[in-house]
């Protein structure tokens, strides 16, 4: 993985799985495809003549910059999948991810509070599965999604091993 | 007040629980706490019979005399359902400390026990609302780091017994061990000192020199101008519900802040305030986990500042008022009153000059201090604060810098960080400069360095990791007598007066020049 510039230099990233990919297309076909559809529905009643207003133009617009930006999102999410990144160093965890908008984050093992594991039915369908760690701040939103199912019950134990050495209070 | 206290043989009447034993809150508490209903009670039974007498009518209707036992019977059995309650709840009350613990059982139908651990005490309030003050009673309030409900909360105790029983759960928190031979002995309240307090002179003119204030003024001069423009006086009616709101709003921050005042114990620091509701909260030694001092452009002119902390059990401030003043550490105060609280949180500032520092980071631009502003080539970015937007750090803390209006100074002590991230949107990888975000409990301080360097942004990411992990490391008790951080038992004195005490340790020798009042963050 190339590495970023705000990242600290000489790590080692750790990839998630590509099959993470499609967990994410389905998530934006919900999202986005839905919203498209939603906004589609204006420009049909004006074409068939069932509405007079909105104006054709406008009937048009919406759902075509909608959509312009539906296929923006899709065609970053590889990229954004490929961004994400995590590096177990001796005394923190170290997650990265984002194209645009970059973020380095580190959680000091000792300060983790506990590590859950989500697994959405895309998910279990790919055999992946999602990390979460939390400290006692909420702001703390440190997410490692994508991980193959045995590398994220790995990280667990890993983690929670190390946490429990360095455990500090708060 | 204790005058006033209902003669009841209460179980409190015991000054201090010896391990073990179960106690019970006092007896009139449950009436104290739901006078509401029974001040319902009484109007819904009552209306009736008071309309008459305003209204001159006999006070019983022809056909009263039929319906009397019917209201009688109806009235009694309501009272006597809700005082049986009441009773039910007191007595299935019970607390107890004991073995590191304090343990509290309540309900009747739903039975609860909670226990919380005392080292991981984050705070403990005394509250007295003005009913239980009038009695004598006070609700006791142990906080411990879950930023939700309070972990324990007992309502009522006597004001002795509550001041007691802080007094044993402090001492045991901070790692005194009973004494084996006399273990009914109650842990002696530990000594204060008092370091400041606002006058209220100063609290009315914060509350009229704030931003409300300013939109009130703003307000009112647009409704007049609207008036006279449009000849309309109509809709001034609708601007009474507006000062209403306005009235309470500022009521509530006087009643709040009336009288506050700061002293310093070995427990933690001792905060007081309230004019009808009074509260006493003691935040023991190393609980805050971020501090942010604030001033204002209108307080500028007469350089006051407001000091606000996240202290883990407080929790975020949500829309209740009461969260914002448990978090206040200083609702309006001049520059030694900043200093001096500063010092009582940060009792090692980890510098040889504080007072330069802090100053700096208060009031300061550009390298005064040690700070490490936003490079030049990213003052667009930041066109006013540019030259204030930055950090210095210390042995013990970080300080990040930032407003040229809204001036900010937020001081996270390095070994209460929890986690951290360096952001960067397009347009900050444009003009090379990166966000630093620190991560801490729930609270209303949320620490940013904004469009910092990208080079001295990763150098401060690299080392603040390291300091954090460094000052895990020394702090390594929750027993806060245990600690590597001298315990302020030794010497509480220096705190007395801190404003005009030179020297605390040797830490001071290297700025003889110093004013007097910039000498605050000391350890003491």
């Amino acid at each position: 993985m190339r590495t970023e510039a705000i990242d600290p230099p000489g790590i080692n990233w750790q990839r998630v799985s590509p099959k993470y990919v499609t967990v994410r297309l389905v998530q934006w076909a919900i999202g986005n495809l839905v919203t498209v559809i939603v906004l589609t529905l204006p420009l049909i009643s004006v074409l068939l003549g069932w509405w007079r207003w909105p104006p054709l133009w406008l009937a048009i617009t919406v759902p075509a910059v909608t959509l312009v930006l539906a296929i923006w999102r899709l065609l970053l999410i590889p990229r954004q999948v490929r961004a994400i990144g995590y590096a177990e160093r001796d005394d923190d965890l170290l997650i990265r991810g984002g194209i645009f908008f970059q973020r380095t984050m580190t959680v000091p093992y000792g300060r983790m509070q506990y590590v859950d594991i989500g697994v959405g039915p895309v998910e279990r369908g790919l055999g992946l599965c999602t990390l979460k760690l939390h400290t006692a701040s909420p702001g703390t939103n440190a997410t490692i999604p994508g991980l193959p199912a045995a590398e994220g019950a790995r990280l667990r134990e890993q983690l929670a091993a190390r946490g429990e050495a360095r455990l500090a209070g708060l | 007040m204790t005058a006033n206290v209902p003669e009841a043989g209460a179980p409190t009447a015991v000054p201090v629980a010896p391990d073990g034993e179960w106690l019970r809150v006092h007896p009139a508490s449950p009436f104290v706490r739901g006078w509401v209903a029974l001040a319902a009670i009484g109007f819904f039974f009552g209306r009736d019979f008071f309309e008459r007498l305003l209204q001159g009518r006999p006070l019983f209707e022809e056909d009263f005399a039929g319906r009397a036992p019917w209201l009688v019977a109806g009235g009694g059995i309501v009272l006597v359902v809700t005082v049986l309650g009441f009773i039910l709840t007191w007595y299935f009350t019970k607390y107890q400390v004991a073995e590191g613990y304090v343990r509290v059982n309540s309900g009747f139908l739903f039975r609860q026990q909670r226990q919380a651990r005392l080292d991981r005490v984050q705070a403990i309030d005394i509250v007295q609302p003005l009913l239980a003050r009038i009695f004598g009673l006070a609700e006791l309030k142990f906080e411990v780091a879950d930023a939700g409900e309070s972990a324990v909360k007992l309502a009522y105790l006597r004001m002795d017994d509550a001041r007691q029983l802080r007094a044993t759960i402090l001492a045991r928190a901070a790692g005194v061990v009973p004494d084996p031979a006399r273990p009914q002995e109650a842990a002696p309240e530990a000594p204060e000192y008092p370091v400041l307090s606002v006058p209220p002179s100063r609290l009315i003119g914060s509350l009229l020199l704030s931003e409300q204030s300013f939109f009130v003024v703003v307000g009112g001069i647009a409704s007049v101008i609207l008036s006279v423009v449009t000849d309309n006086r109509g809709f001034f009616f609708y601007l009474i519900p507006a000062v209403l709101g306005l009235a309470a709003s500022y009521w509530g921050s006087f009643n709040k802040g009336y009288n506050f005042t700061a002293a310093i114990s070995p427990d933690g620091i001792r905060l007081r305030y309230g004019l009808l509701d009074t509260q006493a909260q003691t935040l023991p030694p190393g609980r805050v986990q971020a501090l942010k001092v604030a001033q204002s452009p209108l307080w500028r002119i007469f350089g006051w500042y407001r000091i606000q902390v996240n202290v883990a059990g407080y929790g975020a401030v949500g829309s209740n008022g009461e969260t914002a003043s448990r978090t206040t550490l200083l609702p309006v105060g001049k520059l030694p009153d900043v200093m001096s609280m500063l010092a009582l949180v940060l009792p090692d500032p980890g510098t040889p000059e504080p007072g330069r520092i802090f100053a700096a980071g208060i009031s300061g631009l550009d390298s005064d201090g040690g700070f490490v502003t936003t490079p030049h080539r990213g003052r667009f970015l930041a066109p006013l604060g540019w030259r204030r937007n930055g950090f210095a750090t210390t042995d013990t803390a970080l300080l990040l810098r930032s407003g040229r209006w809204w001036r900010e100074l937020v001081v996270v002590p390095h070994q209460r960080t929890q986690s951290m991230a360096l952001h960067q949107g397009p347009l900050a990888r444009r003009f090379g400069v990166a966000d630093l975000v620190l991560h801490t409990t729930a609270g209303p301080v949320s620490p940013r360095l904004t469009q910092a360097g990208l080079d001295e942004a990763r150098a401060l990411f690299d080392a603040q990791s390291a300091r954090a992990r460094l000052a895990r490391k020394r702090q390594t008790s929750e027993h806060w007598l245990a600690t590597v951080v001298p315990a302020p038992v030794v010497e509480p004195a220096p705190v007395v007066e801190p404003v005009e005490t030179p020297v605390v340790e040797s830490v001071e020798t290297s700025a003889p020049q110093q004013t007097p009042q910039q000498e605050g963050p000391q350890r003491g």
